[in-house]
């Protein structure tokens, strides 16, 4: 599914004390806030150079995915694997919001990526 | 409790008579004829429509034929949604059969994922599961299961084989007793007029002091709109198995007995129907 090519805001360079808060919006709609993200290489997987990501609530798992994808330069016929408490897959078509209020912990979602099935 | 053990039964075996009929602009040899097909209320719309797809097949050049996908009224059909779902929350309160529209051509990539092979409804059906077991267990429960236990839950929906699923599933149902519940209820609640897919937080099925939660405390919770005060009309009708459960229903009891396969409950709040 496609998803707008807007990309995941960067927070502040892995130092978590020094974290950007999520940006409260005045009333506006839920799709507006942005929850943080912790991305994990797992294996041979490249690590980000970036891994903590301010991402709005309402963005898709496949739209972070090939977010993920552009920014290691992986080839069109790669696969990306996502992974939430290093237990299961969530659809391509969840929100990240969602993940974060049912499997966020210290204020972040923590997602672990990888080219090959880790957790089947 | 013997009527507990029914009402598994009836929710496995629920089914939607549904008749098929080829898309109007897609390219065929001769007429092709409506097909009409029994759909499992549990199981997913790739899974199960094999002989829909033979059957259109039939009069249909290869070359005019792509991936196939399911549409009722305008609106593509998600295959990843349990069949049960998708009907509840397009086509209640609708005279039966249920008439979904089959293509061949023009796959809506925005709003339906593909479906190559079975391995990818295994992969979804089996994260789907591991998803439900991490918020009723920490994922213990699933983690301590061997892959052949995996793979028999599988195998189970897939040959719609309710004693093989539920010879593993029991076991996720399970929890330790002086919990008295789940750690958190795996739910989702599908909204028609909504451009969110759907809602699902942290929800837990009993209170701090022991209080048992209700589907009406749940809905209060995460979308008081669905409860009707008692002086207006209902205005929304909440489905789940195409049926309204009393709202007085405890969440425990609806998790362990009106779960799909894949440990979610998933409820359809609808316009009630005017009459």
């Amino acid at each position: 599914m496609s998803d707008n090519a807007e990309s995941p805001t960067e927070t502040q360079k892995c130092d978590p004390s020094t974290t950007q808060q999520p940006t409260e919006d005045s009333g506006t709609t839920d799709e507006k806030k942005k929850i943080d993200v912790l991305l994990k290489a797992v294996g041979d997987t490249p690590i980000m150079k970036t891994k903590k990501w301010s991402v709005e609530k309402g963005r898709t798992v496949q739209s972070l995915s090939q977010f993920i994808s552009r920014f290691l330069k992986m080839e069109p016929n790669e696969q990306l694997f996502i992974y939430v408490n290093q237990s299961f897959s969530p659809s391509p078509d969840q929100e990240v919001g969602v993940l974060f209020e049912c499997f966020g912990s210290d204020g972040k979602l923590v997602l672990h990526y990888c080219k090959s099935q880790a957790w089947g | 409790m013997a009527d507990d053990k029914d009402v598994l039964r009836d929710v496995w075996f629920g089914r939607i008579p549904t008749c098929f009929t080829l898309y109007q602009d897609e390219v065929t040899e001769r007429e092709a004829e409506p097909f009409y097909l029994l759909l499992p209320r549990v199981s997913y719309l790739t899974l199960v429509t094999d002989k829909v797809k033979k059957h259109f097949l039939k009069v249909m050049k290869a070359e005019d034929v792509e991936e196939i996908w399911f549409e009722y009224e305008g609106t593509p059909l998600k295959w990843h949604y349990p069949i049960g779902l998708l009907f509840d929350l397009h086509a209640s309160n609708t005279s039966l059969p249920w008439s979904i529209t089959v293509h061949f051509k023009n796959f809506p990539e925005r709003d339906l994922l593909h479906c190559p092979c079975n391995s990818v409804i295994e992969a979804h059906f089996m994260s789907s599961i591991k998803e439900a077991d991490a918020l009723k267990h920490k994922s213990q429960v699933i983690n301590d299961m061997q892959k052949k236990d995996h793979k028999q839950l599988w195998m189970g929906l897939q040959n719609d084989k309710f004693d093989q699923f539920w010879a593993i599933n029991r076991k996720l149902m399970e929890y330790p007793t002086e919990e008295g519940g789940f750690r958190y209820i795996p739910f989702r609640i599908y909204l028609t007029m909504s451009d969110r897919p759907f809602i699902q937080k942290l929800f837990r099925p009993i209170s701090p002091d022991g209080h048992t939660h209700t589907l009406g405390d749940l809905l209060k919770e995460v979308y008081p709109v669905a409860i009707a005060s008692d002086d207006e009309a209902k205005r929304y009708q909440v489905v789940i198995h195409g049926i309204e459960p009393l709202l007085e229903t405890p969440l425990q009891w609806l998790s362990e007995h009106l779960s799909h396969p894949d440990n979610f409950l998933h409820i359809s709040v609808i316009p009630a129907p005017s009459d």
